[in-house]
Order: C-alpha cells, then sequence, then structure tokens
C-alpha cells in the first residue's frame, strides 16, 4: 500500500509573503530536480488566530521498496532543504512547531 | 503495410521489433496485464513506424538488461524514443500505479537514457500532478521554447517563472490582428486564406484580437492546415502528436504527454490554452490509436527530412504560398490508409469539429443564405 506522509509546520511571522517566495521557490526548483518524495505543499493561515500559519508538506512513494516517511526522512537530510529550512527561520517569530502524519484516507482521484 | 512504399516506415529487423516490444510491453504492464488501451495503441504505434504487426497482448516478458542489449547497437536519440512509448504507455494509464512508473524508470536507466517525461510519468504516479505539471512546462516547454528569452526568464518572478509566456494570455496586438485579416484576401489554396477560413467558420477570433489565441499557440494552426487535421479535441490529439514528433527535440513529446494528460486521463486541469476534458477519453475512443500512430509516423518523416520544430517556421513568410506546395516543402506526408479508415477528417469536414464549432458553421450557412 502506498500510504502518503504529512509533515506539518506551525509558524507565527507578521508577513506571509516571504514564505510565500520561499514555497514557490522550493517547487520550480523541486519540479526540476531528480524524482523524491515531495508531492507540493500548502500554506494556511489561521483566520482565530491572526500571524499562525500552518505548512503542510505532502510526501508520497516513488519507489515501492521505500516508505513515504523514510522519503522525506532523506528530503530533511538533503542540504537544500536545510539551507530552505534555515531561511524561512529568517521570516518567522520563535521556534517553527513540526508534526508528521501518515495519511489513512484521502478523497481519492 | 509495405515499408518500403510508405514514408516513415523503416526497413527493421523483425526480431528486433519484436523484442523492444517485449520489452515496452513488460515495462508498462500493471500488475494484472496490459491494457486494452496500452496494447491498441502500442501495437498501432509499431506497425505505423516499423511496418511489423505485434501482438502485444501475447508477448513474453524481457528484462530492462536485456532490452538494453537488444538496443545497444543504436543511439541515444533511438533508445529515447522508445522510452517515450513506454512513458506514453504509462500515460494512457490511470492511476498509473507506482510500481509501473518506477519499472519504466528502470528500463530508462539501463538503456542509459536520462528523460523528463519518465519524471513526469512518476510524478503523476505518486500523485504529485501540480508538481508533474511544473515540471512538464519546465523541461518539456520552456527550456526548449524559451532559450532564446533566457535573459527574459530570470527577470521574472518565482511564480512567473512557473508559467511559461508560451501560454501566456494572449494580449490585443493590432499588427498581428492586422496580418490575420488580411489572410482573406490571398489566394483561396494559400495557406493563409486557409488558415484564416478555418478561423473565420468556426467563429474563432483572430490572433491579436481579443479573445484570439496568443501568437505563439496559433502557430499549430497553421500546421491544422498544412497536415489536415481537424480541430475537435481528436484532431487536436493528431497535430500535437505530429508536431511533437516532427521536432527534432525529443523535448517535443511534451506535446503529446500533454494532450493525453488534459483529454485521456486528466492529470492536468489546464494549461491556460487548452481545460482537461473527459467526457470522451480521446485516446481509447475507438480508432485513435491508429490515427496517433499515424500522425506520430507522419511527424517522424518531417523530423527526418525537414527537421525543424514547427512551431518555430515563420509561417507569415509562406502563408501566400500554395499549402500543396508547402506540404512538399515540409516533407508532410500523406495520412496512412488506417488512419483514414479510422476516422481522421480532413481540417474542414464536419465530423472533426467540436459540437461548438459545427454550431459556428451552421449559423455561418443559415446567415449565408
Amino acid at each position: 500500500m502506498n500510504r502518503n506522509f504529512t509533515q506539518t509546520i506551525a509558524v507565527q511571522c507578521d508577513d506571509p509573503a516571504p514564505i510565500i517566495e520561499l514555497l514557490e521557490q522550493w517547487d520550480i526548483d523541486q519540479a526540476s530536480a531528480d524524482i523524491m518524495g515531495y508531492m507540493g505543499v500548502r500554506l494556511l493561515a489561521d483566520r482565530d488566530n491572526p500571524g499562525q500559519y500552518l505548512i503542510v508538506a505532502d510526501f508520497g512513494v516513488v519507489d515501492p521498496e521505500v516508505s513515504a516517511a523514510d522519503e522525506a526522512a532523506r528530503n530533511n537530510e538533503r542540504p537544500e532543504t536545510q539551507a530552505s529550512a534555515a531561511r524561512m527561520r529568517e521570516h518567522v517569530n520563535g521556534e517553527p512547531e513540526w508534526r508528521h502524519y501518515d495519511e489513512l484516507y484521502r478523497t481519492d482521484f | 503495410m509495405d515499408p518500403v512504399r510508405t514514408p516513415g516506415v523503416d526497413d527493421h529487423d523483425t526480431a528486433e521489433v519484436h523484442l523492444v516490444a517485449r520489452g515496452i510491453a513488460t515495462a508498462v504492464a500493471p500488475e494484472s496485464g496490459l491494457t486494452e488501451v496500452q496494447a491498441d495503441l502500442l501495437e498501432a504505434i509499431a506497425s505505423a513506424l516499423t511496418g511489423v504487426s505485434v501482438d502485444y497482448r501475447a508477448l513474453e516478458p524481457l528484462g530492462p538488461d536485456e532490452l538494453a542489449d537488444v538496443l545497444a547497437g543504436r543511439d541515444l536519440g533511438y533508445r529515447q524514443r522508445v522510452v517515450h512509448h513506454m512513458v506514453l504507455g504509462e500515460l494512457v494509464l490511470r492511476p498509473i500505479p507506482v510500481v509501473v512508473a518506477h519499472r519504466v524508470a528502470k528500463y530508462a536507466e539501463a538503456m542509459g537514457v536520462k528523460d523528463d517525461f519518465v519524471r513526469v510519468a512518476r510524478r503523476f504516479a505518486q500523485g504529485a500532478r501540480g508538481l508533474a505539471w511544473k515540471d512538464l512546462q519546465r523541461n518539456g516547454f520552456v527550456e526548449h521554447v524559451q532559450e532564446a528569452n533566457e535573459g527574459d526568464l530570470e527577470s521574472r518572478s518565482a511564480a512567473d517563472r512557473g508559467a511559461p509566456a508560451p501560454f501566456a494570455p494572449a494580449e490585443v496586438d493590432p499588427e498581428l490582428a492586422a496580418r490575420w485579416t488580411a489572410f482573406e484576401d490571398l489566394a483561396e489554396d494559400s495557406l493563409g486564406r486557409l488558415v484564416w477560413e478555418m478561423y473565420d467558420g468556426r467563429g474563432f477570433a483572430l490572433p491579436g484580437t481579443p479573445g484570439g489565441a496568443p501568437a505563439y499557440l496559433a502557430q499549430h494552426d497553421f500546421v491544422h492546415v498544412i497536415a489536415d487535421y481537424g480541430t475537435n479535441l481528436k484532431g487536436e490529439l493528431e497535430v500535437f502528436a505530429f508536431i511533437g514528433r516532427a521536432d527534432p527535440d525529443p523535448k517535443g513529446f511534451a506535446w503529446l504527454a500533454t494532450l493525453t494528460s488534459l483529454f485521456e486521463t486528466g492529470y492536468i486541469a489546464t494549461t491556460g490554452f487548452f481545460d482537461r476534458d473527459l467526457r470522451e477519453r480521446v485516446v481509447q475512443a475507438p480508432g485513435m490509436h491508429l490515427r496517433v500512430a499515424d500522425a506520430i509516423r507522419r511527424g517522424k518523416v518531417v523530423c527526418e527530412n525537414y527537421g525543424v520544430d514547427l512551431f518555430e517556421v515563420d509561417y507569415y513568410e509562406l502563408a501566400g504560398r500554395p499549402v500543396a506546395e508547402l506540404r512538399e516543402m515540409l516533407r508532410v506526408p500523406p495520412k496512412g490508409p488506417a488512419c483514414v479508415d479510422a476516422g481522421s477528417v480532413g481540417l474542414f469536414a464536419l465530423e472533426g469539429m467540436s459540437e461548438t464549432q459545427q454550431r459556428a458553421i451552421a449559423q455561418r450557412q443559415r446567415g449565408a443564405t
């Protein structure tokens, strides 16, 4: 079974524009890079808590022998991921909060 | 089909054709075996390009290393085209099983082919459709189309760089509109007059006018005239299969990959110039496997004899010349009999138009009486 994996990153910031720019650039870079588990990302603004944002990054299976969670772990170790995370920290207040989820259900295509 | 008399059909070693077919079939088969669409399409392509009839439903497996050995004497371009046939075999699957996409990558690797479309198919299989479309645009179109405008590309914002200018919404351009309007006055058998009739009859806004197609995209409409393909979804699939294969750069395959993903599987929602339409899956529609295969064959002939991306041709310079003369110049061979029997009609046949286009024609005829 190809179970997807999702990583959420809760952040607080005054202006989400630099984060959006970072995520757009990340997607462009990933689109031309070798295939790995990264599927895409969403940035959500908390309507009840202005300044709170949630980054939702999805990972999927590209090699039947490697789980999506392992793909995400490999992604975290990549220098470009570390660099991107460091750049994001420059634009947020406090420490981001990371959570990790296995996907149990998704409305299918 | 007689390979000696049919343009685009090379003289192939029958044994090699069967071995390649075995490799392709093994690479793209889902767990339950090749689907009907896959088998029909791959059979039709093999037959159109080699003149050898292969029953894709009854082939023994052939592994990646064995296939690589078979093709060891072939150049990279040839091997890359074989990989593209595999990718096409994947792209008609919905969903594409991860194991299939991964397997095709292994075959490509064994053949020494590093191909962006293999990666695009893997992204579709993974479910990363947004990233796949960015990948397809960036590596299939942008780098290919925009090489001359690299400076412009770098100066655009990150978001804009994800969307190539050729697919950007058209702007009103009076000069361009005037050029298209002037086509009406050209000789009846000329490229310009016929492309103008195609637009006028169907109620299309001329390029450069409000609602008109972008100038870059309008290039493919000249090819509709020259290659004589209709303008409904099936005709569009034919014309882009033809254009893609006519392109000496293998990245031309992006056109067929994109149209298949729009009109067969729906992996792509919109390109800006076409929107997803799955009311009738075009590849699996009756006869379409033969029509697509023939378009690929015709494109191959143009590629080998003319060798220019058909999007790069200056059709405005050629607009006054008879279409028959331009077909000769571009070395466009006639459609194959199997393709015509399968329903490939000419540009001005009603059957080759969408319902909307047919209504426009009928309205125009009522207005004339």
